[in-house]
């Protein structure tokens, strides 16, 4: 990615930023309140268009594509500010994030009944599943707008999951789940990493980023300060000067 | 209020009985019932009844069409379409100038009576219908492409603004639409002759219209609870939210944007071939939209029975003023037996109701529903002595006021809040009722006419009430327990 710039009216919330993630690894993206660190995501996953730069992501040239390509791609973001949809069941919000159900073709509805019906089952089961792994499945069936901040949270992970990414953007996935549920959701990152997974995360919780991320980059007013092992960053006496230090 | 406002109770509907639906499909039946009495009082014959009947059903049947293509856009999608006239319109023009036989102009000396319309194709009925649905949908397509890349509000002032020009083309255009006299004689499916003619026709249309409503029914009810349906659902929710999880949303707000004028023009046909004639001032007023939202808000959005439902309980209540203004009034006044007798009848209905719903669910219909139950057939039961003439006013008012004086002193007594709310209601339906009675001896046409008159002050205040305490309308989007 290479000198990505997005500008608000007179705020240049995002500065000509460049920043490469490494495929398995868990990144993490700190920094001030305001830096630009959700601009950034919203840039990467299509949802802002940048205004000028690039971004590639496995050989392939993303920015301006529509965000639904993106996601096609293998590349999911989940949001600071849960974007739950309220009337859905949890379930119904699972299903509805994965990739190529047939069913969604208005005319395989009419056309390709059995295949239809087929598919929303695996999906399901599918989503049944990652349910489990995210410790929502009690909830499967009660509308999204009924839970609280944290499991919001936790759909939030769920949805993406279910699309099946390489690169996984998350926005403060932890923030305002119980810290016991914290640990076990970083170990099911740090074991689906493992799997192949790509995570770029942004967190404020220090204990997550020094523990859990390989490599750390700090962003301030919109720009790249530092980037390194999380130990190194931690020291850096210019991240400290505008971050750690106050 | 305060801060910390009572938190509503979740809104679990009580085990297994369908309380809702009873109260809705009641409600039809009133309307249904109270029709068919004042055709009676009116003195019409039983096929005059039924023809009258099945316009009720047919109209009703074009305006559910209407609630459930809007409802596909709105309820579904989110989409809000304020010019549902407008592709109702061309649904309907479309139809008629397919199906009509030609009409050529006439001209009587210098002065043109009638400028003929387009065409007049003679083509058949299945042929127009889907013209119609293909015109209506390829409109919608057409304004929604660059309006649903905008905000939300462009989408309603765009459709809005088709209405409105539509309107006036079709009565300005006189060459292709018949200007202000608009299209007459569109065949009607079967052509009956001799004097039944409008009663076989009136039956003819109730039957393919509840076919047609039926089909559309099952179809959407499949759709919507299809996959492609929860990602309509998932737009209206949270659009961004939605693009994010991988749909290319625009490509669905178009669909659904289009299907539901393809709808709407399916009723505009629906209208064609069940009034026989059109033209563009009454039946393609903005009115007509307004009455869809309405319908669709009482019914409940997003849930394809609610705007079918709604369709029947608006539409109903207009149908009814008509004809209570119209049969019931003269009838009443000429015949306090038949008024009484009426009263009496309401009352054991009431009644008869109660019983079913206490013997079907006794733990299920809560208490305050059925207080106020009780207290519909008291006032009602209150109002027919005063209506037989058995009791002079005077006893009546008596009566009144010793009921209320009863809640009064039961309130006192007692603290249960459902008892004295029940009571209240009680005493005061029946104050009402025999006010109501009073008012009829002496001035039946002016009650007549202002049941007419302020139908909409009812339906606003019905909308208001609904708003304030069940916005999701009478039958709610119900919860989808996937397996
Ligand atoms: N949609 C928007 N319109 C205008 N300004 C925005 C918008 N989104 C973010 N900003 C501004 O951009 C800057 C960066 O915001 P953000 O990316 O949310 O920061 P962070 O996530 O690092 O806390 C902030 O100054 C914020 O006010
Ligand atoms: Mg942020």
């Amino acid at each position: 990615m290479n000198a990505v710039e997005k500008a608000f009216g007179g705020i240049r919330a995002v500065d000509r930023c460049s920043l490469d993630v490494a495929p398995k690894s868990i990144t993490g993206l700190i920094g001030p309140n305001g830096a630009g660190k959700s601009t950034l995501f919203n840039i990467i996953a299509g949802l802002y268009r940048p205004d000028g730069g690039e971004i590639w992501f496995n050989g392939t040239q993303i920015d301006g594509l529509p965000p639904y390509d993106i996601v096609g791609l293998g590349l999911t973001k989940t949001w600071q500010i849960p974007h739950e949809l309220r009337n859905l069941t949890v379930l119904e919000n699972v299903v509805l994030a994965a990739k190529g159900n047939s069913g969604e073709h208005l005319l395989n509805l009419f056309f390709r009944p059995r295949a239809v019906k087929q598919d929303e089952k695996q999906w399901r089961l599918r989503a049944r599943e990652i349910l489990k792994l995210t410790q929502l499945d009690n909830l499967a069936n009660e509308h999204a707008r009924t839970l609280s901040g944290g499991q919001k949270k936790l759909l939030e992970l769920s949805r993406a999951l279910m699309s099946d990414p390489t690169l996984v953007l998350l926005d403060e996935p932890v923030a305002g789940v119980n810290p016991a549920l914290t640990g076990s959701l970083m170990d099911l990152i740090e074991r689906l990493r493992r799997e192949g997974r790509t995570f770029f995360l942004i967190e404020h919780d220090m204990n997550v980023v020094m523990n859990r991320c390989d490599r750390v980059i700090v962003m301030h007013q919109g720009r790249k300060l530092a980037e390194g092992p999380p130990a190194t960053v931690k020291t850096d006496p210019t991240v400290i000067e505008s971050y750690l230090g106050g | 209020m305060t801060a910390a406002a009572p938190k509503k109770g979740p809104a679990v509907e009580p085990g297994g009985f369908p309380l809702n639906e009873f109260i809705v499909f009641s409600l039809i039946g009133g309307i249904v019932v109270i029709g068919i009495i004042s055709a009676v009082i009116a003195g019409a014959t039983p096929k005059g009844i039924l023809t009258n009947l099945g316009f009720y059903v047919s109209v009703a049947i074009i305006f559910s069409v209407l609630a459930l293509g809007f409802n596909l856009q709105w309820g579904y999608t989110g989409l809000f379409n304020a010019g549902i006239a407008g592709f109702y319109l061309i649904g309907a023009y479309v139809a008629a100038i397919a199906i009509t036989s030609p009409a050529p102009p006439i001209v009587v000396g210098d002065v043109v009576v009638y400028p003929g319309h387009l065409g007049g194709f003679s083509l058949p009925l299945v042929v127009g219908v889907l013209l119609a649905m293909v015109a209506a949908g390829g409109a919608a397509a057409v304004v929604a492409l660059p309006a649903l890349r905008l905000r939300a509000d462009y989408l309603a002032i765009a459709t809005l603004a088709l209405a409105v020009t539509l309107q006036i083309v079709t009565r300005n255009a006189q060459n292709i639409t018949g200007g202000a006299i608009g299209i007459t004689s569109v065949p009607p499916p079967i052509l009956f002759q001799g004097t039944d003619a409008s009663f076989l026709n009136a039956i003819t249309m109730v039957g393919i219209g509840g076919f047609v409503l039926f089909a559309l029914l099952v179809i959407l009810q499949f759709m919507s609870e299809s996959p492609w349906g929860r990602v309509l659902r998932a737009v209206r929710e949270d659009e961004e939210a939605t693009m994010a999880l991988g749909k290319n949303t625009f490509s669905y707000k178009l669909q659904a944007f289009a299907l539901g004028g393809a709808l709407m023009g399916l009723a505009g046909a629906l209208y064609a071939v069940t009034l026989g004639y059109l033209s563009p001032e009454s039946s393609f007023a903005p009115a007509v939209t307004f009455s869809v939202w309405v319908m669709v808000i009482v019914g409940g959005s997003g849930n394809n029975r609610g705007a079918f439902v709604g369709a029947f309980l608006i539409y109903g209540m207009e149908w009814l003023s008509v004809q209570v203004r119209d049969q019931a009034a003269s009838g009443l006044a000429a015949n306090y037996l038949l008024m009484s007798v009426l009263f009496i009848a309401l009352g054991v209905g009431a009644l008869l109701a109660v019983l079913a719903v206490q013997f079907v669910g006794r733990r299920v219909l809560d208490r305050r529903r059925a207080w106020l139950l009780i207290a519909a057939i008291l006032g009602a039961f209150g109002a027919a002595p005063a209506a037989l003439g058995a009791l002079p006013i005077g006893w009546c008012f008596a009566l009144f006021v010793l009921l209320f004086g009863f809640a009064f002193v039961v309130d006192r007594a007692k603290k249960s809040r459902r008892a004295r709310a029940g009571i209240y209601a009680a005493a005061t339906l029946y104050g009402v009722g025999w006010a109501f009675i009073l008012l009829q001896q002496l001035a039946p046409n002016a009650v007549a006419d202002s049941f007419f008159y302020i139908r909409l002050m009812i339906i606003g205040a019905l909308l208001i009430l609904l708003i304030i305490f069940r916005p999701e309308g009478i039958l709610r989007e119900k919860k989808r327990v996937l397996r």
